[in-house]
């Protein structure tokens, strides 16, 4: 469950990249984080779950992609953050100001095998 | 008459003229400046000399500073009296970076969630007098021309944060000597005007009625004492030394010149910039933009063309009961990939809200600042301790509310969830709440220490500066502002000084 995740993921974020010229191209599925996932989206992603305990990767990909990932998981997760803002759910590491969402997709890029 | 020194002066000389200023200060100049070449016979009367030096500046030393803030520890500034000003001719303006800003239109709100706030004036009324000390100081109006420019675009994230502009003037000893030194001496190239250098100005004499003032007493360090005399009287000696003369003239009244109701030296507030360093582990204050075009606008070393800081408007001051609030913004390298933790977690918020936000992250550091309301018990006493002209020396108790503290967690929590809904950064303010004191930095601002209100009961002068209860004693300089905004308040002091000088001419019998 956790590869699917992961696999799940990478293509979400993709097509991220798609979305905005000159990142990630669509059919390239590595360049999940610009390249290599950044250590620093690891322990992130690690403190979020510590304030969310019991959550597995399967969760939060239902969490983050109720429908499946596909080209169209990018402007409802963009959504899902503008709404966290305005609604207060905030998710605060080490004084940066983050949407619960963002912290949740740390957390899924956390559990998810390299 | 130009500048004459006033130790040479025979002991016991009495100065005479129309109008006497009491400092030589960026709001003293400024006055004289409008009288130039008239009829009125303009003497300033200016502590300091052409050049710094330590025993005029001694005379600034404090008896205590110390600034209050709840849950946080107090924190001793002993040396703020005397670093934060200059006894010098030109005042402040020698140490000045030159920045210059309006205050807000929300600045001069009557504020109800705000004790003590509202203007007798509005920013539109003022607007003329901005534009006149604009003028002066050879530097674009603000008049929302800057806001045009295609180069330099606004970031737009609601109606809750403004682009306030920001413009910096040569004429300032931080920022071109020469143009300054021109500032500060061509003025007086005339013959109605007389500036005395080293003339201390150590009582402000009361008639017996105590209904007007009848003279001033100067002293000379290690030198001669004087006496001077006019129709009118304006004090211009600082934010902090304003309040001490008023406070320290105590012979005729014991509670001192215009403190009938006991508001002389209350209502201290001063500029502080709340920053956080990074660390090999915690970022600093820092945020990043994701606005999809060009940031120079807030990213602007050179401080050329359009800059603008982040400012809370109105609705959003209302709605968080808070004041006004900036983000000044700087350029920030961006992490590198193998600078530890810090840098490996910055670089991962860059590039996921890069990719939610959908254009290049850019980091930039910044720095906060927040409007510190008016407060009684903020304030400027007189110590037992005197100094070598015998003048007792001040204390301050710079204090802050709840409410301030609060205003500002809520506003720094408001931008960044503003930020982030509009899909244009992420903001990050790794500082505790017990920390804010500690990790400020104060400015050289000093103000409200003679606020300015319609009612004697509320204000030490009146809506023209003049000291309610005197007919001839009016007070310029930042020491009148009700409320302290976060612009610095040299342009909007000079704005004040030029609207004086309008109301003054007419009753010294000359031409607007």
């Amino acid at each position: 469950m956790t590869a699917i995740a992961r696999r799940d993921l990478l293509a979400a974020l993709a097509a991220l990249g798609a979305m905005a010229p000159g990142l990630a191209r669509a059919a390239d599925p590595s360049p999940l984080w610009a390249g290599s996932v950044p250590p620093g989206a690891l322990r992130i992603g690690q403190a979020w779950l510590a304030d969310h305990p019991g959550l597995d990767a399967a969760a939060l990909a239902r969490r983050l992609a109720p429908d499946g990932w596909s080209s169209a998981t990018l402007e409802k997760l963009r959504l899902r953050v503008a709404t966290d803002f305005r609604q207060g759910r905030v998710f605060r590491y080490r004084g940066w100001r983050l949407s619960d969402t963002e912290g949740a997709l740390f957390a899924l890029t956390a559990l998810s095998p390299s | 008459m130009a500048f004459i020194d006033a130790r040479t002066l025979p002991a016991d000389s009495r100065i005479e003229a129309d109008l006497i200023i009491i400092g030589g200060g960026m709001a003293g100049i400024t006055i004289a400046r409008q009288f130039a070449g008239g009829t009125v016979k303009v003497a300033i009367l200016e502590g300091g000399g052409r050049d710094l030096n330590d025993a005029a500046q001694d005379l600034y030393d404090g008896a205590g500073a110390t600034v209050h803030a709840p849950d946080n520890a107090d924190r001793p500034l002993d040396d703020y009296p005397r670093n934060s000003r200059a006894r010098v001719l030109g005042g402040s303006g020698m140490v000045w970076g030159g920045k210059c800003r309006p205050l807000d239109a929300a600045d001069f709100a009557k504020r109800d969630w705000i004790p003590h706030s509202g203007w007798p004036m509005s920013r539109q009324d003022l607007q003329p007098f901005y534009d006149r000390a604009c003028d002066l100081l050879e530097i674009p109006r603000f008049d929302g021309t800057d806001a045009k420019d295609p180069d330099r675009p606004m970031l737009e994230i609601g109606a809750d944060f403004i682009a306030a502009p920001v413009v910096f003037t040569k004429y300032s000893g931080g920022v071109d000597e020469a143009a300054f030194e021109r500032f500060r001496t061509a003025f007086a190239d005339v013959p109605n005007i007389a500036v005395y250098l080293h003339a201390n100005v150590t009582r402000i004499g009361l008639s017996k009625a105590g209904d007007r003032v009848e003279q001033v007493d100067i002293a000379c360090l290690d030198g001669p004492r004087h006496t001077a005399r006019a129709g009118r009287y304006i004090l211009a000696a600082g934010g902090i030394e304003n309040a001490r003369l008023l406070l320290a003239s105590n012979d005729v009244r014991p509670e001192g010149v215009g403190n009938r109701h006991d508001l002389v030296g209350r209502f201290f507030q001063g500029h502080v910039t709340y920053s956080v360093d990074e660390t090999a582990q915690v970022e600093g204050s820092a945020l990043y933009l994701t606005a999809g075009k060009p940031m120079g606008r807030y990213l602007n070393p050179d401080r050329r063309g359009a800059h603008s800081v982040i400012a809370s408007a109105l609705p959003g001051q209302q709605r968080l009961a808070a004041g006004n609030f900036t983000v000044t913004l700087y350029p920030s390298a961006p992490p590198g990939p193998k600078v530890g933790a810090r840098g490996e977690e910055t670089v991962a918020v860059g590039q996921l809200a890069q990719r939610l936000d959908g254009a290049p992250a850019v980091l930039a550091g910044c720095f906060l600042m927040a409007e510190h309301f008016p407060n009684p018990d903020s304030r400027i006493t007189l110590a037992p301790e005197r100094d070598a002209l015998g003048m007792p020396r001040v204390k301050l108790d710079w204090t802050y509310s709840a409410a301030d503290l609060d205003g500002l967690e809520r506003t720094a929590a408001h931008f960044g969830d503003t930020l982030g809904a509009a899909a244009k950064g992420r903001f990050c303010w790794p500082a505790e709440r017990e920390e804010l004191i500690a990790l400020s930095s104060a400015s050289r601002h000093h103000m409200g220490t003679t606020r300015m209100h319609a009612d004697p009961r509320q204000g030490v002068v009146d809506p023209d500066g003049r000291v309610h209860g005197l007919d001839n004693l009016h007070i310029a300089g930042s020491s009148v502002f009700p409320t302290s905004g976060i612009a610095n308040p040299t342009l909007t002091l000079l704005a004040l000084a030029v609207r004086m000088s309008d109301h003054l001419k007419p009753q010294l019998g000359a031409a607007r």
